[in-house]
């Protein structure tokens, strides 16, 4: 008896955005990026971890996709997909090598075997190519991409002795932190300035209250407490916490709450303790959660 | 004539010729008293008397003065006794008389008065025991002279065996010394009458002192004096003979233990008192020595628990005391750490300085501004105008509150109380009560304050009115000022009134100039603005409510009675009661009842998160102009009716104002000139009358009500021209431009007009000028402190210009020479620059150690992320060409290359390569002059400027800023650098890098100090914590040669990655380095320069500052590299290590 797939496996240029992710834009961000599409600009965003980067990127990816729909009917009928654009996602890490981009012969049975790098693939199947915290990834790492950002548009795979132009729906975006203080992970210059950049900050107090609710499912006013929370929490920065309270944080605690948990011990449990481990500063956001929550 | 009467009348003659051989007065007395005892004293008795009379006057030389006194005494004597003792007393004196004649002079006199408390058998007695002190020199005969003449009074008091026991102290003490035993006698005088019953005991206990160290009886009777006579009589037997107990058993202070003891037992309540000294009893069995520590720990112990948690305390210490005595002293002096703990977990009370941090940090997190938090008498001391040392208050960037919480009977509670404090005072800055602006409109009133005319203008007004009316007598109110629009600033009717408009140094001055009585004012804006803050932290900060609705409840109990307030004050606090939540039980003036509805009203719509400063305002207005309508005169208890309690208003109710706003302009406009016909004077005051001294009849002086403990003083004016300032320094202050400097005499109106400042005026009298003009002079400083303007960094001796000259040559060992980048060249002057290399003076080991004793809470967590780092060291290294093991990734990939046909990598091993970290790192310090400064501007040396003249309240200050501790000592930004080296090299031993230590400084080109304080490649040594002990500021800052020096060292070393890590307080700066204009550029991009040669040499620099306004250079000084301007040089310490670990993993 054959086992229930209980999952979702597909290659990764199959992979569509296919609902609408939500998203709530904190100023022209989707014009820009929008543009920058329309003219095959790479995007470079920059921000806090839990502003919503990710999420941005994966709206985006469905709205293109959605325009491209729209602009060609016909084809969505006819084939029932439509003409989409994938979105591959590489989270980069510091040992992610070039190989680990581009692809790598593999050992077979019969031989070897040539198996193209996610980036690669995403330059023929003309999609997004998302490498999240690119200055995790080993500095040589970085260079490869350098033809794929400017006129040339173009993947050299020395392994393979050749060059790939890019497919037209192909555009490479990357994120970055610049929070963390790192004097050996900061993004060097000629790689930087190859992008637009687009910044990200923990959304406005109102704003981000809708994301939680949105998020979460919480009450609205569960969320412009969790946000006022996360406000709150950000003015510690550089005073005892290297990074304020993500968005995601707050959603986090808000989905607990749903499920029941205590408002003060949701915080404590998805905020307190997991933004830092100093017991004094542990103790003053306690303090903060407590005169929030009742 | 009988025989016997010739006999008799013989003897007399024969004694009287005797008796005439010596001086006159020897006879004159004695025939005065004999003519007295000739009928009372049989024949035989007489003669006898005469015969020791004539005997003792022919003992000496100069006994007759004996004999004399001798007969002057007998009359009365006689009296006393019957004639066998009487002849026994006279016998008594004779024999004093041989050993001296003034003893026996002292004997005689004291006698008369002595007799009538001595019974006459011990008259021998008495005559012993004080002849027992006569020694046979001058001194000692003076003091038993002494003890003679004091025996009738201390007979008084004392019984004959107490004045036995008491010659014999002298007696012990004389030995020793005679002028103590004098002195003893004197107290002795003074102090028995006050503790008559104890006496003995004490005279038993000060004999011991006297046996044990008889150094010691004078300030024994001194403090006996002090604290034995205050003591209840119960309580002195049992502490007499507890410090006779410690004294036999070796602690020698018993006065300290009298005076400690005495003190500390009046502290108790009064049926505790007994169980206190058992406590001790107790104490003392089991060790003695900590017996008198427990009586001066006591008072400070009840500071923070019950008395009977105190005695869980002390029975635990009884355990520990058993161990050893410097265990049970350490215990009982509060200085173990057991003791501490101990107390620390039965107290409830919460100490400011333990909780300071995390209130500092919730303050932050809550207003996104760094507040600082300080004890309230802190603020008190400074002088600017804040006078209560005890409530809570803010003035805009730091909050005041009490060194202590001890309100409730759990900790949490009590530091519930610490939280809602902080949370209503920075409410004030959180909500921007000191934001307040005079021409933003408010939220929910019309906006009145455009329309009114400032008292200040109206007074200068009048003069030009008065000439005015008198040409048109055209009463005020004919302009109409309801067709006037509202946002128009100046009304028609003050265009007469052309007078320069006055400046003001904050829109809450202009604000407060509106009102005529701005005590009144104050009060209604302070009560509605604090309710405002009330209802917004009722809305955002429900969590602390319960504390809040608690601590508010037990404000409301300690209010004054109402019905005891006149009407206005009454009203007043009819308005504090409401903002604090009361509901039932609202007593109100029953003639003002319509009153007291319209102002629960006001304080109703200030409640709520949509009210704006400028509402609490525009409320204060209206509550202000119906409160001076009430007459402030007294009100009988039966005129006083309960408030219903409110309905629930429909909220159409909520739109109307309560006031007439045409009214309140007309009675503003009123106020100080004349109101109505155009009469000239203001005594028919119907509408308003708020002069103070042209009261109606009955009316009492206004007086504020009794402030709120959690909201303290709020003094808005003052707050608002500190916070200011502050927000200019933070150049926050933009869109107004610049400020112009405040000058002393806007300073000086201010402060006179101010209404908070009314308190010391009314309070001080005549000093008050004086205290004015000190304050003002406090506050001048205080707002300098603030000024951004001098807050920049004086530059050095820099006139001297030294382009010219050539390139230097270095000559001399340990001397080297660097270019310097010249950028409007764009080229380098090649060694233009001298380094002199100096290995750093040595110092005193203690700075390091303190450093980390100090900070071993810090220390140890930096331990923690330091550890964090060590694993990492073991990573597995791959793709070496030998190693542990084949790496199964790199085996594949050079299969695969075989097979394909390229040739395959070799580097096909990993291990675990423990010298994987490999890093160098150099310290570079700067040294520049300006690291002197003092890091937080208020611990600075000068603010010795409160200082009192008056040497004794100087006393009292010095005192209270000691027990301030050790928090106040000054500290400049060098010793928070060497601190934060301090712990970064007991960090970097512990992970193993090579790291370096150097300071720069120097003056000009030639001279670039360079001082090595730990070589990359030398080992720690004890040296290395002398030399930092040495760090400290010297001359001028160029960064260039010294970066360039640094990278040269580190080039040397053998490291893979290498930092150059710069802490600098400020831009680089140096003759010919740094002037105004290009130069400072020049320096800029030098340094710079460096920065891009070191890292061409592979090292990473990186530049940590605490210069606050570091970011416009830093940014091109530093672009393309990494650099941290720290917002709080505190931080340096904490921050250092964190961003080490960062930089280097």
């Amino acid at each position: 008896m054959a086992i229930e797939q209980k999952y979702n496996e597909q290659n990764i240029e199959d992979y569509y955005v296919e609902k609408e992710p939500f998203y709530v834009p904190t100023s022209d961000e989707i014009d820009i990026f929008e543009s920058a599409y329309r003219q095959r600009v790479p995007i470079l965003l920059k921000g806090p971890t839990g502003t919503g980067k990710t999420r941005f990127v994966e709206h985006m990816a469905w709205r293109l996709s959605e325009g491209l729909t729209a602009r060609n009917p016909g084809a969505a009928a006819e084939n029932g997909a439509g003409e989409k654009l994938p979105l591959i996602t590489v989270a980069c890490h510091e040992d992610l090598t070039a190989s680990d981009l581009v692809g790598r012969y593999l050992l077979d049975a019969d031989g070897t075997r040539w198996i193209d790098g996610p980036l690669t693939r995403a330059v023929k199947a003309g999609g997004i190519c998302y490498l999240d915290e690119i200055v995790e990834a080993r500095k040589d790492t970085t260079v490869i991409i350098h033809p794929l950002t400017d006129h040339r548009r173009s993947l050299t795979i020395d392994k393979l002795g050749s060059t790939i132009e890019a497919a037209d729906g192909f555009l490479l975006v990357v994120s970055y932190n610049p929070g963390y203080q790192n004097a050996l992970k900061d993004l060097k210059h000629s790689t930087r300035q190859r992008f637009v950049a687009l910044e990200f900050d923990f959304p406005e107090e109102e704003r981000e209250a809708q994301i939680i609710a949105h998020e979460s499912g919480c009450d609205s006013d569960t969320a412009e407490r969790l946000a006022r929370l996360g406000l709150k929490i950000r003015n510690l920065r550089e005073h005892g916490l290297e990074e304020g309270a993500s968005t995601r944080m707050l959603i986090y605690a808000g989905r607990l709450i749903k499920e029941g948990v205590s408002q003060r011990r949701a915080c404590q449990v998805s905020v307190t303790w997991g933004i830092t481990d100093d017991p004094q500063v542990q103790r003053s956001i306690d303090e903060v959660v407590t005169s929030i929550f009742a | 004539m009988t025989s016997s009467d010739d006999a008799k009348q013989n003897a007399i003659e024969i004694t009287r010729k005797e008796l005439d051989q010596f001086p006159a007065p020897v006879l004159e007395r004695y025939e005065i008293a004999l003519e007295k005892l000739n009928g009372r004293l049989a024949d035989e008795t007489c003669q006898l008397w005469a015969q020791e009379g004539l005997e003792i006057a022919s003992k000496t030389v100069r006994s007759w003065e004996a004999a004399a006194e001798f007969f002057d005494a007998s009359v009365a004597v006689q009296r006393q006794l019957p004639s066998g003792q009487f002849l026994k007393w006279a016998k008594t004196g004779t024999s004093l008389c041989e050993d001296s004649p003034s003893l026996a002079v002292a004997y005689f006199k004291s006698s008369p008065k002595a007799m009538l408390r001595l019974r006459p058998r011990y008259i021998d007695d008495w005559a012993n025991v004080c002849r027992a002190l006569y020694r046979g020199t001058w001194k000692s005969s003076a003091l038993a002279c002494r003890l003679f003449e004091a025996t009738p009074d201390l007979l008084e008091t004392l019984s004959f065996e107490e004045f036995c026991h008491f010659g014999e102290f002298l007696e012990i003490l004389s030995r020793r010394s005679y002028d103590q035993a004098g002195d003893a006698l004197g107290a002795g005088i003074d102090l028995f009458p006050k503790i008559t019953g104890d006496v003995d005991r004490f005279i038993n206990l000060a004999q011991i002192v006297a046996e044990k160290s008889w150094r010691e009886t004078a300030v024994l009777f001194d403090s006996a004096t002090a604290s034995l006579v205050e003591l209840g009589a119960p309580h002195r037997a049992p502490l007499i003979s507890l410090a006779r107990r410690l004294v036999i058993t070796g602690v020698s202070d018993a006065a300290g233990v009298l005076r400690d003891g005495a003190n500390t037992v009046n502290r108790v309540a009064a049926d505790n008192r007994d169980r206190l000294l058992e406590m001790t009893d107790g104490i003392a069995a089991v060790s003695a020595p900590a017996a008198p520590e427990f009586l001066k720990t006591v008072p400070e112990i009840l500071e923070r628990v019950t008395f009977d948690q105190m005695g869980q305390w002390q029975a635990e210490g009884l355990r520990t005391a058993r161990e050893s005595d410097e265990a049970a002293v350490t215990y009982f002096k509060l200085e173990s750490p057991a003791s501490q703990e101990m107390l620390d977990s039965l107290s409830s009370s919460i100490e400011l300085s333990r909780v300071r941090d995390v209130i500092q940090m919730y303050c932050l997190a809550l207003t996104g501004r760094t507040i600082d938090v300080q004890a309230a008498a802190a603020l008190a001391e400074k002088n600017i105008g804040w006078f209560q040392g005890e409530l809570p208050t803010t003035e805009g960037t730091t909050i005041y509150m009490p060194s202590v919480i001890n309100r409730y009977t759990t900790k949490d509670e009590n530091f519930g109380f610490f939280k809602v404090i902080s949370t209503h005072q920075i409410g004030h800055i959180e909500f921007g009560s000191f934001a307040f602006d005079f021409n933003i409109p408010s939220a929910l009133f019309d906006d009145l304050r455009p329309r009114l005319p400032g008292a200040s203008e109206l007074k200068a007004a009048k003069a030009a009115d008065e000439a005015e009316k008198k040409a048109a007598l055209t009463p005020p109110q004919v302009v109409v000022f309801g067709h006037e629009t509202p946002s128009d600033p100046v009304p028609a009717a003050t265009e007469p009134v052309d007078v320069e408009p006055r400046e003001f140094l904050t829109d809450m001055s202009r604000f407060f100039d509106l009102f005529q009585e701005r005590r009144l004012a104050l009060d209604a804006f302070t009560v509605l603005e604090s309710s405002r803050i009330d209802g917004y932290v009722e809305e955002l900060y429900p969590g602390v409510m319960t504390m809040y609705d608690m601590v508010r409840t037990a404000s409301l109990e300690s209010r004054p009675d109402v019905t005891d307030l006149p009407a206005r004050e009454a009203l007043v606090e009819f308005m504090v009661r409401v903002s604090l939540g009361q509901v039932d039980e609202m007593l109100v003036p029953s003639e003002h009842i319509d009153v007291a509805r319209k102002l629960r009203k006001l304080i109703r719509q200030v409640t709520s998160v949509e009210a704006l400063v400028e509402d609490a305002a525009e409320a204060a207005i209206r509550a202000y102009s119906i409160l001076i309508d009430v007459k402030n005169e007294e009100i009988d208890d039966d005129d006083f009716e309960q408030l219903e309690p409110e309905e629930e208003e429909d909220e159409s109710s909520d739109e109307d104002d309560v006031v007439d706003p045409e009214e309140v302009i007309q009675q503003f406009m009123g106020q100080s000139s004349p109101d109505g016909e155009g009469e000239g004077e203001p005594e028919e005051g119907e509408s308003s009358e708020p002069d103070m001294d042209s009261e109606g009849e009955g009316e009492e002086d206004y007086s504020s009500p009794q402030e709120v403990d959690y909201r303290g003083e709020f003094k808005p004016e003052l707050s608002q021209l500190l916070s200011q300032m502050q927000m200019m320094e933070n150049g926050e202050m933009s869109e107004s431009g610049e400020m112009e400097p405040i000058t002393q005499e806007q300073l000086e109106e201010m402060m006179k007009n101010a209404p908070e400042m009314d308190m010391e005026q009314t309070e001080g009298e005549e000093g008050g000028d004086q205290e004015v003009s000190e304050m003002i002079e406090n506050l001048m400083k205080e707002l300098q402190k603030r000024d951004p303007e001098n807050q920049q960094f004086q530059p050095g001796p820099s006139q001297h210009v030294d382009e010219d000259g050539g390139p230097l040559t270095a000559t001399e060992p340990d001397t080297f020479t660097y270019p310097e980048w010249d950028f409007r060249a764009n080229e380098y002057k090649p060694n233009w620059c001298m380094v002199h290399e100096k290995i750093m003076a040595d110092g005193e080991p203690n700075f390091f150690r303190e450093t980390l004793a100090e900070n071993s809470g810090l220390v140890a967590q930096i331990k923690r992320q330091f550890e964090l780092v060590i694993p990492e060291m073991y990573r597995k290294q791959k793709r070496l060409e030998d190693g542990e093991e084949y790496d199964l990734d790199s085996v594949l990939e050079a299969l695969i290359d075989l097979k394909i046909g390229v040739s395959p990598e070799e580097k096909l091993y990993w291990r675990r390569n423990k010298n994987e970290r490999s890093v160098a790192v150099a310290f570079l310090l700067d040294l520049s002059a300006s690291t002197a400064e003092a890091i937080d501007e208020a611990k600075k040396p000068s603010d010795d400027w409160g200082a009192p003249d008056d040497p004794v309240e100087y006393m009292v200050w010095l005192r209270s800023r000691r027990s301030e501790g050790l928090r106040r000592t000054y500290k400049r930004i060098v010793d928070v650098e060497k601190e934060g080296i301090t712990l970064l090299v007991n960090s970097l031993e512990a992970i193993g890098d090579m790291y370096g230590i150097y300071g720069f400084s120097g003056y000009g080109r030639e001279n670039v100090e360079f001082y090595t304080i730990k070589d990359i490649d030398e080992k720690f040594s004890d040296m290395v914590p002398r030399r930092i002990d040495r760090i400290a500021p010297l001359h001028a800052t160029r960064m260039g040669p010294a970066i360039r020096h640094t990278a040269a060292k580190l080039n040397e070393a053998e490291a893979r990655s290498k930092f150059l890590f710069l802490i600098s307080d400020g831009r680089p700066q140096d003759r010919g380095y740094s002037r105004e204009g290009v130069e400072k550029e020049y320096a800029v991009h030098d340094t710079r320069q460096s920065l891009i040669e070191a890292r061409n040499m592979g090292i990473t620099p990186f530049c940590l500052t605490v210069d606050k306004a570091g970011h416009d250079y830093m940014k091109t000084m530093m672009e393309d590299f990494s650099y941290e301007v720290l917002p709080d040089i505190s931080l340096l310490p904490k921050r250092l290590p964190q961003l080490y670990r960062n930089l280097t993993t």
